[in-house]
């Protein structure tokens, strides 16, 4: 019996890794199954999908690639939504990165009498559920003449609660001395900010690039609301609009919603670091 | 730092003062004429094949009226966003289009209040009135006037898959009234296991049909909710009788309009599909392996019946008041939907029931051999259709302007409750009575 | 104006000035437009103030209550699932042993579902959790040896549905945010640890769990929030608002249904007021309690 602890100790670090190892393949493997699913779903009959599901149980012989050759000689608008959502992103993404930026530098740089109040605000922000204002907003921007804008689909966002948030957090480390250096060889205070500091926050930027970008590129409900010309559909409206059973598009459902994951699948694999500081961000240092 | 305070303040209070007054409601514009002398018009709709049948509608009418030509530019939107869209932009009076279609469920919410957002499209349709089914001009009127014109008539019939009833020794000729109808059904179902009819959970057709032929409403004179009515709950008791003992089942997807149930009709699951007559064209379209396998029928009745049969489903186009272009996207209208050689593009191009009854005389027509309609069944929809033809009524609920609201809440609550969870037909009537009142503030 | 650029007084609030103008334009205005037209009924655009009556007739409807009910269920459920078992799985990542490649792959894959949409999220769950006996889910029912499933069609396994979406999308991301405060925690603390003959169990109750509060406080705020306010995920799921019994409502599906499907802006506000205030209440008061507040305004 004495035997035993010391028999367990020398063995089970290997055994454990093994079985670590193993849970963690199957868990990732069923994590990979819808993914999978949809993947086979683009070879199959679209409207033979819909009307049984997604299934283990593929019959070889019916795969073929139509709906490929659909997608690409005959897929009506949705390049078109590609586009779209290709550009609005890029804008969004740009835009609130400096508008953010711009903004978290003032949190954490100065001290002024009402910060903490604003500040406060900013976490509030970060609270109050944007659907409960799509309403009211709706109705305002339509009295304002921007409905059916891509305006008003950024706008709103620019100054974005929670990555001003992380800006502000990321500021707060860096050394106050840049600051006051840049004073003294007299440049503005917008100056410092835009010539000293940004250059340093390239890491920050990246990170909040791809949260905002992964936002902005499946932003769905309040899209939804303002645009109403078709040809500024994004990916997302575009592909739920496949989803009616007055339009028989179940072809291109399927494998345009596959086609739209890829643009972030590949980023993902090039940029995997930032990704996961650009979701998870906020977490850690909050 | 004040002054900057008080500007911040400004900007807000400025902010929220042009967001506060500003308000919706544009006036009609003078018409807009092209440079070619046409004029364009805009049209949503939220089915592909409608707005085919509208761009060959357009063409048709610049053949007869070279010296008034439209330019029709129709958007297609799903069924859902498209309504929606319409009802923010009659909110705010703008993004209207010239034409719209809307389908019959919703139609009430564009014609509340005094003043509807739509036009008084009574004058267009003059012309032609005669020779349409009233029950379907009816259906999109409020107060005398016309807001909307139908597609089709949706009289009810039955598709009958004769394939499978011969297996089970059914002859469908002998089925007239619903007894008819649930002991045919009881005896398929003993008989070979599978199911028979469709009770339907998230489309409310068959209720409607046998509560007009009880008689029933589902609201009382003075337009207040009254879906426990005892004809409403007679109606819904007998389709509950009919499940219990085999004769319908509920079906994958919830209707028979819908890709999970064209899959399981086509493959023999369900023998007999009470359903409005523009389902011919889901059977040619989504159901091949039943081509020549399927009869068409009358609906079968109750005893006494008030009237025969009612139009199910439809889509009311329609003329947004705003519309610069109102008085020539009216006179288009009808003639793109109620003159004779419209209906006879809406049998042809879509095989929905058309609603000018001359085209149901018209053997030419109907009768065509080469008809792919004609092809795909094995009796010919018209036969049915004239037979019925003295016996098409109008369900007043269908208009009342709180039918979307009586309608969701049976699609979602109410026929779930009676054909999924077993609920009494009488206690999920007044569960439904009781949040409608709610709902409604009735 | 070049004594406005070289101003520190001003500069901070030339600074925040995007963020007070977007509170004030799309936040402020529009909460106060809410407010007031949670008492007004609004018809065609035309406004008329009816006091408190869409509060009455919210308080007396069966379906808002439901659709509060799915929602809070949702929010919990959500919380029971996806704080313990990415927590596990982070803790069993951050272990010291196994090969930090296949950790490496299994950190990708558990992040990829992350990057889809909810709009193809819910496309592809509604295809695998179709009711047909050759779908995917009752595919693994048969192989445990249950019959089909009509999944879609009943309460509670629609529910599952839903929150198999929840669980495919977060489990990923909540466990990288564990993850990354568990490595923040200096190695010293564990070594002491095991010299007091602490077990892996006891050392992850005493040490790990108390030094990654911070993150855990910050998982369940964004958690409730996105419990309370989904709608997207069943809107996919059932292909649209209106699921069967209502089994998939949730408040801000009830807010879509009511102000845009039904047009009664008046009454959808006012249902939105209540989200707010629900909302609010439960992070603010999260937020107070576990010391977020005065930490940051410091």
């Amino acid at each position: 019996m004495a035997a035993q602890p010391t028999a367990r100790r020398s063995i089970t670090p290997s055994a454990a890794a093994w079985i670590q190892g193993a849970f963690l393949v199957v868990i990732a493997l069923i994590s990979l199954v819808p993914l999978l699913a949809i993947f086979v779903g683009t070879f199959q009959d679209g409207n033979e999908v819909i009307r049984r599901g997604m299934t283990f149980d593929v019959d070889l012989g019916t795969l073929s690639l139509d709906n490929y050759v659909l997608l690409f000689t005959d897929s009506g608008p949705y390049f078109r939504w590609f586009a779209n959502t290709l550009l609005l992103t890029i804008a969004q993404v740009a835009g609130t990165l400096l508008v953010s930026s711009f903004v978290a530098y003032g949190f954490a740089m100065y001290e002024f009498r009402t910060k903490t109040l604003w500040f406060i605000m900013v976490l509030l922000v970060m609270t109050v559920p944007f659907e409960m204002l799509m309403l009211p907003l709706y109705v305002q921007v339509n009295d304002m003449g921007l409905a059916d804008t891509y305006a008003v689909i950024v706008l709103p966002f620019l100054a974005a609660a929670v990555t001003i948030f992380f800006f502000r957090q990321y500021f707060l480390g860096i050394p106050k001395e840049i600051i006051e250096a840049g004073r003294v060889d007299g440049v503005s205070e917008f100056g410092i900010f835009f010539r000293l500091v940004l250059p340093i926050t390239k890491p920050a930027m990246a990170a909040m690039a791809i949260l905002n970008g992964m936002l902005c590129w499946n932003n769905f409900l309040w899209p939804l609301l303002v645009l109403r010309s078709p040809e500024k559909f994004t990916l997302p409206i575009g592909l739920n609009t496949l989803l009616t059973p007055y339009g028989n598009n179940y072809e291109l459902l399927i494998i345009g919603a596959f086609f739209s994951l890829i643009p972030v699948l590949i980023l993902f694999l090039a940029f995997q670091r930032f990704f996961i500081e650009g979701i998870t961000a906020g977490a850690v240092k909050g | 730092m004040t002054r900057l305070r008080t500007t911040v303040s400004a900007l807000v209070a400025a902010v929220a003062v042009t967001v506060l007054t500003a308000c919706g409601g544009g006036q009609p514009e003078a018409p807009v004429k092209n440079a070619d002398g046409s004029t364009t018009l805009n049209m949503w709709t939220f089915a592909d094949v409608h707005a085919a049948y509208y761009e060959e509608m357009a063409e048709r009418w610049n053949e007869a009226n070279p010296d008034n030509e439209i330019q029709l530019e129709v958007t297609v939107y799903p069924y859902d966003d498209m309504h929606n869209k319409l009802q923010l932009a009659v909110n705010s009076g703008e993004g209207l289009p010239d034409v719209v279609d809307i389908e019959v469920n919703k139609f009430a919410n564009f014609v509340k209040g005094e003043n509807p957002p739509l036009v008084d499209l009574t004058e267009a349709a003059a012309p032609y009135k005669d020779d349409v089914v009233q029950a379907r001009l009816d259906l999109y009127s409020k107060d005398g006037k016309i807001y909307g014109f139908p597609t089709h008539v949706g009289a009810f019939t039955t598709f009958y898959n004769t394939e499978a009833l011969e297996g089970a020794g059914i002859d469908y000729t002998t089925i007239k009234t619903w007894d008819d109808f649930k002991e045919a059904g009881t005896k398929y179902n003993k008989e070979t296991g599978k199911a028979f009819g469709v009770a339907s959970t998230s489309v409310m057709f068959l209720e409607p049909l046998i509560a007009a032929q009880l008689g029933g409403e589902f609201f009382d004179a003075d337009g207040n909710v009254q879906v426990n009515s005892p004809e409403v709950a007679e109606t819904l008791s007998m389709v509950q009788d009919m499940q219990d003992a085999g004769a319908v089942s509920t079906i994958p997807g919830g209707s028979p309009d819908s890709e999970e149930a064209f899959g399981a009709i086509n493959d023999g699951d369900y023998a007999a599909i009470v359903y409005p007559a523009w389902y011919t064209s889901r059977f040619v379209d989504y159901m091949p392996d039943l081509a020549g396998k399927v009869a068409i029928a009358p609906a079968p009745v109750t005893d006494d019946a008030v009237v025969q049969t009612i139009g199910g489903g439809g889509t009311g186009a329609a003329v947004p008041a705003v519309s610069p272009n109102k008085d020539l996207a009216a006179e288009w209208l009808a003639f793109a939907k109620l003159s004779p050689e419209a209906n006879v593009a809406v049998w042809e191009v879509l095989g929905f029931d058309p609603v000018n009854m001359a085209v149901w005389e018209d053997e030419d027509v109907t009768k065509n051999p080469d008809n792919k309609f004609n092809k795909y069944f094995q009796t010919n929809l018209f036969d049915v259709l004239n037979e019925v033809k003295g016996g098409i009524g109008h369900f007043e609920s269908f208009s009342d302007p709180n039918w979307p609201t009586v309608d969701d809440t049976f699609r979602t609550v109410t026929l779930n409750e009676i054909y999924e969870n077993g609920t009494p037909a009488q206690e999920a009537l007044d569960q439904a009575q009781a949040d409608l009142q709610n709902q409604l503030g009735q | 104006m070049k004594q406005l650029l070289y101003s520190k007084r001003l500069a901070p609030y030339l600074f925040i000035l995007p963020f007070l103008v977007t509170l004030a334009v799309f936040w402020v205005v529009p909460l106060g437009r809410s407010f007031v037209m949670s008492t007004q009924e609004v018809l065609y655009g035309q406004a008329t103030f009816i006091g408190l009556a869409n509060y009455e007739r919210l308080w007396g409807d069966r379906i808002f209550w439901q659709a509060l009910f799915n929602s809070l269920r949702y929010m919990v459920l959500t919380l029971v699932l996806l704080i313990p078992i990415p927590l596990a799985l982070a803790a069993l990542v951050n272990s010291n042993i196994g090969s930090a490649r296949i950790k490496g792959l299994f950190k990708a894959s558990m992040f990829i579902p992350a990057l889809t949409s909810v709009v193809v999220a819910g496309i592809v769950f509604r295809l695998m959790f179709a009711e047909s006996d050759s779908a995917m889910m009752n595919q693994v029912m048969e192989f445990f040896g249950f019959g089909p499933v009509r999944w879609l069609r009943d309460d509670l396994t629609g529910l599952v549905a839903l929150l198999a979406i929840a669980l495919w999308r977060w489990t990923g991301v909540n466990m990288m945010y564990f993850l990354a405060g568990m490595q923040a925690i200096p190695t010293e603390y564990y070594e002491a640890a095991s010299i007091d003959g602490a077990n892996k169990f006891r050392q992850f109750i005493h040490i790990t769990i108390p030094n990654i509060k911070p993150t855990i406080v910050y998982v369940v705020t964004i958690s409730v929030y996105g419990g309370l306010s989904m709608f997207l995920e069943s809107f996919m799921l059932y292909a649209g608002n209106n699921s069967p019994n209502n089994q998939g409502l949730t408040v801000v599906g009830y807010l879509y249904r009511k102000g845009i499907e039904e047009n009664d802006l008046g009454f959808a506000s006012a249902v939105g007021v209540v989200l707010l205030v629900v909302v609010m209440t439960l992070n603010i008061g999260y937020l107070a309690a576990s010391g977020t507040f005065k930490k940051e305004a410091a």
